[in-house]
């Protein structure tokens, strides 16, 4: 007679994050455990063999042999690909969430990045003077709601097996959405254009963590125009079912703005000129850049989406 | 609606306290010896400009390798008299002494009603008994001792033979908790404490049990919470009563047993004995010499810990589907060739999350788990603060 298999219930040690620590220390009762989830960063689902000749022993055999690596302390380099929990078994597709490449918010094609120009200066040196329009993926940080070019994130099934028009399943739609940055170099603002006070919307972080990472959350309908349905017709970087957009623009922080002890601190000197409006440039070696990324996660689906942010600051 | 949070319920969590012991031996080669150059330096040692201590490192003490591993000291009280000396010139130290002895008395023993401070006591209870007015102090690190020496786990061999360098641990006598267990006190401002007791084979002073009293002599105190070992001055004295302070009736046959180098004392011609050495050498002088007779110390020291264990119960329709960017193909799920296939994932992390979704700490599993819509288990997260 064999032994019965105990591998049901595992024991583990968990490690305190970095964030954790402080909210521990603060002894404010902020520190409380309050839910959980699982994850698989380490996963390479590539090596999922699913036409294994030898059969489904051998599918995973490859994933089963990953070496795991201990726990990280930072609290924004763990858990960043969460499982997730969906009644239904017979899911094929799953959405996703992808940049928009139109020419108001595709990435800059010099850089493969979206570049934020942090100040007056740096905008007026890339843009010509009187006019608002800056080239495709160059972002206004001095002030977001001058010109059109934005960041804008489509969430949906990206295949062609299933049609652009059918509707996106409810339990895939994704309504809430975790958007997170360095809140020493920028913030989120509205993509739109307050009309009574001409002024870009700026929200405030829902939560700031030790390592200054700023988290925004944003719901589909509430005031902020951030996250909107994809209108049905309307062009999307989804080949599939359609479901939210993130739309946003960023803005530099006053320390960016104002100050180059960021850009001296963190930056590096640009040796690759920057092509502007017309035949504007920054040439290499006057303008300093900040290379940092803006998370986007769906906060039921957990996809997420790390966007690659330069911002620039003319010397 | 797809989540990839899961709530805790009011069961699914619960504190433990365990107490962990460590095994802590201290060789006495390690304390004098291994760390020498020729000229009898101990690299190990350090000493201090004002001479009250003297700290003891598992390693040259220069190195960043070094462990702080215990302190020495040693001090009588203001009370301890009639002194081995005859003129106050001769007290080398004394008032650093004094001072010594009533600062681990007023930490360790406290003050009577009348707020006088009061001298350790052999037996613990202050209403009478034999009071120890010369002592040895050892002050064990946070890092040896933790939250508390394990009560009943304490041992000291010392090396009691009269001959400073060859000889001295002919007579050996073993200084232990053994009753620390079930029988400490509790009437230390430091918290609890036990009784040390010697026994020794071949040892005049020390046969066991003890003619005189029919149990093994009491001859120090050791406080468990602050790690502190307190040693009678009269393990010392040949044929001294327990307890006894070395000072009082030093006769020649009593006074020969820490026999210490004249190279050592300080006092010029010698050899010099233990309480002339109490009283006429220097507290470093008087370290030295108690080193150069350990023969071993071990105790088992107590680590409080208290751990939250949060039961992450999966349930089968639990987290079968994954937010990796790996997972999917334009979309489509790379580990399914159809909708009728079931889906799995490869769990190989745990985040125990905020009510407003702050990752507070991290679980790792040491390979990948696989996760399917016909599997369940239980995994529990332990953390310890």
């Amino acid at each position: 007679m064999g032994f019965l298999d105990n591998s049901g219930d595992i024991i583990l040690d968990a490690v305190l994050t970095d964030l954790g620590r402080k909210r521990l220390a603060e002894g404010n009762g902020s520190f409380k455990v309050s839910k959980y989830a699982l994850a698989d960063d380490e996963i390479d689902y590539a090596l999922y063999d699913k036409n294994n000749a030898s059969g489904s022993a051998y599918y995973d055999i490859n994933i089963l042999q990953t070496p795991v690596l201990e726990a990280f302390t930072n609290n924004m380099s763990s858990m960043k690909s969460r499982l997730l929990s969906i009644a239904r078994k017979d899911l094929l597709y799953l959405p996703v969430v992808k940049i928009f490449n139109d020419d108001a918010s595709t990435l800059n094609s010099q850089f493969s990045q979206y570049l934020v120009l942090v100040d007056e200066t740096t905008v007026n040196a890339l843009k010509s003077s009187g006019g608002n329009t800056l080239v495709a993926g160059q972002l206004n940080g001095d002030i977001p709601q001058q010109g059109s070019k934005m960041i804008r994130v489509d969430q949906g099934l990206d295949t062609l097996e299933l049609s652009a028009n059918s509707v996106i399943s409810q339990d895939l739609l994704e309504t809430q959405y975790y958007i997170q940055m360095d809140n020493r170099l920028g913030f989120i603002a509205s993509p739109t254009t307050n009309a009574n006070t001409n002024s870009s919307l700026s929200f405030t972080p829902t939560t700031i963590d030790d390592d200054n990472i700023a988290t925004y959350i944003f719901t589909l309908n509430d005031d902020s125009d951030v996250v909107t349905r994809i209108p049905e017709g309307d062009a999307s970087s989804i080949r599939g079912p359609r479901g939210t957009k993130v739309s946003l623009k960023i803005g530099s922080s006053l320390d960016a703005k104002t100050s180059s002890f960021l850009f001296t601190q963190l930056g590096t000197a640009g040796t690759t000129a920057i092509t502007g409006e017309g035949s504007l440039t920054l040439a290499a070696g006057t303008y300093k850049f900040i290379d940092t990324t803006v998370r986007i996660s769906g906060v039921s689906t957990g996809y997420t989406l790390d966007i690659p942010i330069r911002l620039v600051k003319k010397n | 609606m797809a989540t990839s949070f899961k709530t805790f319920n009011d069961q699914d969590s619960v504190v433990t306290r365990n107490l962990l012991h460590e095994a802590i031996p201290i060789t006495g080669t390690i304390v004098s010896g291994t760390y020498c150059n020729k000229t009898g330096g101990e690299f190990n040692i350090k000493t201090y400009s004002h001479g009250m201590f003297q700290s003891v490192y598992d390693y040259p003490y220069l190195s960043s390798s070094a462990n702080h591993i215990f302190d020495l000291t040693a001090g009588y009280s203001s009370k301890a008299t009639p002194l081995s000396k005859s003129s106050a010139a001769n007290y080398n130290m004394q008032p650093k002494k004094i001072n010594i002895y009533n600062e681990m008395a007023q930490v360790l023993v406290g003050f009577d009603e009348t707020n006088t401070l009061r001298q350790f006591d052999a037996d613990g209870d202050f209403t009478g008994g034999v009071k120890m007015k010369a002592c040895y102090f050892f002050n064990f690190t946070r890092l040896l001792s933790k939250d508390e020496i394990k009560k009943g786990s304490f041992s000291l061999v010392l090396g009691l033979g009269k001959g400073y360098n060859t000889g001295s641990y002919r007579q050996r006598i073993t200084i232990t908790d053994g009753s620390g267990s079930t029988s400490y006190k509790v009437n230390s401002p430091a918290g609890e404490y036990g009784i040390l007791r010697a026994s020794g084979s071949g040892n005049t002073a020390f046969t066991n049990p003890d003619p005189l009293t029919g149990s093994n002599p009491k001859v120090g105190l050791i406080y468990y919470q602050a790690g502190i070992a307190v040693i009678t001055a009269s393990v010392f004295v040949s044929g001294g009563l327990p307890g006894r302070s070395p000072f009082a009736n030093p006769s020649a046959n009593r006074k020969t047993m820490l026999q210490v180098s004249p190279a050592l004392t300080g006092l010029g011609a010698g050899p010099h004995f233990s309480p002339a050495v109490l009283t006429g050498s220097s507290i470093n002088v008087n370290c030295n010499a108690l080193r150069h007779r350990i023969n071993n110390i071990s105790f088992n020291n107590t680590t409080e810990l208290n751990s939250s264990v949060y039961f992450c119960r999966v349930n089968n329709t639990d987290f079968n589907y994954s937010g990796n960017p790996t997972y999917l193909s334009s979309s489509k799920l790379v580990v399914k060739n159809n909708a009728n296939d079931l889906p799995v994932t490869y769990v190989t992390t745990v985040g125990l999350y905020s009510g407003d979704n702050e990752l507070l700490a991290v679980a790792k599993l040491s390979e990948p788990l696989k996760k399917d819509p016909t599997t369940e288990f239980t995994l529990r997260v332990r953390l310890d603060y």
